[in-house]
């Protein structure tokens, strides 16, 4: 018995080492489409690299915007420099509370921003968040959050990449690397922003079943809530606009509204819609450049007199103030 | 508690520890941590249902010990009797009721007449049609005399309830597993290390393997009316190695998990995607279930030592009862007799016992003719398993007229063909890893026999590598628990 529990004991570190020996030849020689659990994707869809390189140098923001592609699709820095105002975009794709948190974490401190603007909707609470935490891990230097995140994903895709990201990070395979600013239709903005030319709305949408919050994001907002009260930085919770078409879909939207309504100051832009699906949508989650500055003429509208009369942002009715 | 779950890798060594530091100089201690391991195995899934193994565990363990002192055959007979209808009983209500309700509303339908009965939602309770054979073989091996009754009814509860093979086999006969409850177990450490080997195999098989095909089958299955022919075939041959990275993966967990507490459990899958004919076949896979229905019931009917007639006659018994076992559905009554018609023919040729030697044997590939026979085989059990995975019989025919239609000839094409390009690289790395250790109980007990330390260990770890790169990374229930 005590040569079994001997050898289980000097197997575990040894299979540890191999194991990550195999991935980072996995990850340095065999293609993506062959690493199904290894997704170490710089610089693809939605610029986070170049974002979270800008992040580093940004001080004193007005508003911090956090989400998923909405966010970064759909709140522009250009038409908040119009009124003035500084904003920031750290959202990415599929991003969920856990990398809110982690961001938070990591650029709160330097940015201070007077305002932190989440993007919600049902799918920031249901997803796994692995898609956000590879997207996050590829495109940033990792450090004891990227560890925790991890942790609490709890998934073998977010690990392996960790694996081969902390690699590259220690060895530095990615000091060189610079992302284009346009790539297909995507062109970066300074300040997060990504912008796509598209007139019009080109795809159907496609039923999204409506799901159960998952308890880990649950967790992670309410931290998130938490972390925001303790250092006095005003959250709000936006629901920006999309098409709808999608949105009559969301099956729990009305209990969605009054849980985030318990939360914090809550917006939801579908509500009394200012939007039309066919003229400012590229797809029925995303808005085209004009539905952009719309909604962020609306959403700034609102702010302003929130603050100028002195009053907490009241959702429907700041909604109808502003149209 | 499932084999690929988080909760299992705690409860596992959990066991592990109590059972060999804690209880291990005191049998009947050690047995009841057997038990209470096993119904907390259970229960993890629903507790309720804890209350039905006991049940049949009280009602064997009684029904056993009054047939030893009986001697009058006709009270033998009605013990018997009260055993099977009770087990079976369970099993026909949880597992049939449904299907029988609804068959007789049907047929009484065509003439006319009119039934108000309604279907009940019935969970059907996991490993019900495992445990109730088990317990059943040894009430019938004990009315025939073959084994004592037992009178420690811990070993016997163990014996029913042991959580290695509790929810989906290898169906053990009381005459292998149960003297091993009465004796002291003493640690071996090779035997220990090779169950661990049989885990790791069966871990593989199942998250790599079977899930991964599981995906792809699953939306060919599910999306048939559209798919293609040749899509319709890769879909086909997805679930032809699904079901047996699932099944034999698990089996290979139980057998494996079984041998660190110092079990020897049957072997219940022998390669047999290599057999070179339908009765090989039914020769190598899920061997527990076909040698019980081979012992229990085709040698009681006559077997084999009758007229022609009803030699057909029992084995296309042996085989509807066997496809009815896996559920209740006519697909699988048909799965069952198709298989009885793939073997009826071998039987009448008297080639039944032919190819009971290891295929290749002293070779490192087979001739051409067996790999003709071997590649003939396999598409007859791919076209069985069709019945087997179809919803309907009409999904299943409707599968099938896809198939073989012109679209055959065409490019496989269906959402993720990307990915399934590298499921079907994944499963002719199983496959070649299988051949390669066709002559052992299963595929990597032959690395044992490595010599250097560090070489062993560095497959193990590959192999753990390849199981943490390509498993789904969400929990998947094993195919046969619906059974």
């Amino acid at each position: 018995m005590r040569k079994f529990i001997r050898s289980i004991a000097l197997f575990i570190p040894f299979a540890i080492v191999i194991y990550i020996v195999f991935t980072l030849i996995w990850g340095l020689f065999i293609p993506q489409k062959l690493n199904k659990n290894l997704n170490y994707r710089i610089g693809t869809y939605g610029h986070m690299f170049t974002r979270l390189h800008e992040a580093k140098n940004v001080r004193e923001v007005d508003f911090l915007v956090l989400g998923s592609s909405h966010a970064y699709r759909g709140f522009d820095p250009r038409v908040f420099s119009q009124h003035g105002l500084v904003l920031f975009n750290l959202g990415s794709s599929n991003q969920t509370p856990i990398q809110s948190e982690i961001l938070l974490k990591r650029f709160l401190k330097t940015m201070q921003p007077s305002r932190v603007i989440i993007e919600v909707n049902p799918f920031y609470f249901a997803n796994d968040g692995v898609e956000s935490s590879v997207d996050i891990i590829a495109n940033s230097r990792n450090d004891l959050l990227s560890i925790k995140m991890a942790l609490t994903i709890n998934n073998q895709k977010t690990y392996n990449t960790l694996i081969y990201g902390l690699f590259r990070d220690l060895v530095g395979l990615n000091k060189s690397y610079v992302e284009k600013e346009i790539k297909s239709e995507d062109t970066y903005i300074t300040g997060g922003y990504v912008e796509r030319q598209h007139e019009t709305l080109q795809w159907k949408p496609t039923i999204l079943e409506s799901q159960a919050p998952n308890e880990k994001q649950t967790n992670a907002f309410s931290n998130i809530i938490l972390m925001l009260h303790e250092m006095k930085i005003p959250l709000l919770l936006v629901q920006s606009p999309i098409t709808q078409e999608l949105y009559k879909t969301y099956e729990n939207r009305v209990q969605f509204d009054q849980e985030m309504r318990q939360s914090s100051t809550y917006i939801n832009f579908n509500l009394e819609p200012a939007l039309n699906d066919t003229l400012h949508f590229y797809d029925p989650e995303h808005m085209n450049q004009k539905g952009v500055e719309i909604f962020n003429q609306q959403l700034i509208f609102i702010l302003q007199d929130s603050v100028l009369n002195g009053y907490n942002v009241q959702p429907e009715k700041a909604a109808q103030k502003a149209r | 508690m499932l084999f690929n779950s988080i909760d299992f890798a705690i409860f596992l060594p959990i066991v592990f520890l109590l059972y060999w530091f804690v209880t291990q100089k005191n049998l009947s201690l050690q047995n009841s941590l057997i038990v209470a391991s096993s119904y907390l195995f259970y229960g993890w899934w629903d507790w309720r249902f804890l209350s039905l193994i006991l049940f049949s565990t009280l009602v064997d363990f009684l029904v056993g010990m009054h047939l030893e002192k009986q001697e009058n055959a006709t009270r033998r007979r009605v013990l018997l009797w009260i055993s099977i209808l009770i087990n079976l009983g369970f099993l026909g209500f949880f597992k049939y009721y449904n299907f029988f309700l609804d068959n007789f509303v049907s047929i009484f339908s065509l003439f006319g007449a009119k039934f108000n009965a309604s279907s009940l939602q019935i969970i059907l309770p996991v490993g019900i049609s495992f445990y109730t054979f088990q317990t059943l073989s040894y009430t019938i091996d004990v009315y025939k005399r073959k084994l004592p009754a037992t009178t420690n009814f811990i070993a016997f509860a163990a014996f029913v309830s042991f959580f290695p093979q509790l929810v989906a086999g290898p169906i053990e006969r009381a005459t292998n597993l149960l003297p091993q409850f009465y004796k002291k177990r003493g640690f071996s450490y090779d035997k220990a290390t090779d169950g661990l080997r049989q885990i790791l195999w069966g871990l593989f098989k199942k998250v790599v393997i079977a899930d991964n095909c599981a995906e792809f089958a699953n939306t060919i299955f599910e999306n048939s009316a559209d798919a293609s022919g040749s899509t319709l075939l890769l879909g086909a041959i997805f679930f032809t190695f699904q079901i047996y990275g699932d099944f034999s993966g698990y089996s290979d967990i139980a057998i494996g998990t079984a041998r660190l507490f110092g079990f020897n459990l049957m072997q219940n899958f022998a390669f047999p995607y290599f057999s070179r004919n339908m009765a090989e076949f039914w020769r190598r896979w899920h061997i527990s279930l076909s040698t019980w229905f081979r012992d229990y019931l085709y040698i009681p009917i006559g077997g084999s030592k009758v007229g022609t007639w009803k030699k057909i006659r029992n084995t296309l018994i042996i085989f509807i009862v066997s496809g009815f076992w896996h559920g209740a559905n006519w697909t699988f009554i048909v799965w069952g007799a198709l298989n009885a018609l793939y073997i009826i023919p071998i039987m009448l040729a008297k080639k039944n016992r032919n190819y009971l030697d290891i295929v290749a044997q002293n070779r490192v590939f087979p001739t051409f003719a067996d790999f003709f026979r071997i590649v003939s085989t396999f598409a007859l059990t791919v076209f069985a398993w069709i019945f087997f995975r179809a919803t309907s019989l009409e999904h299943a025919i409707n599968y099938i007229s896809g198939i073989f239609s012109k679209s055959i000839i065409s490019i496989p094409d269906f959402q993720n063909m990307g990915s399934a390009l590298v499921t079907l690289l994944l499963i002719f790395g199983f496959m070649a890893v299988e051949w390669n250790g066709r002559r052992d109980q299963f595929a990597i007990q032959n690395i044992a026999n490595i010599h250097s330390r560090p070489a062993r260990w560095i497959l193990y770890s590959l192999i753990i590598f390849i199981i943490g790169m390509y498993m789904q990374t969400y929990e998947t229930p094993f195919i046969y628990f619906q059974f």
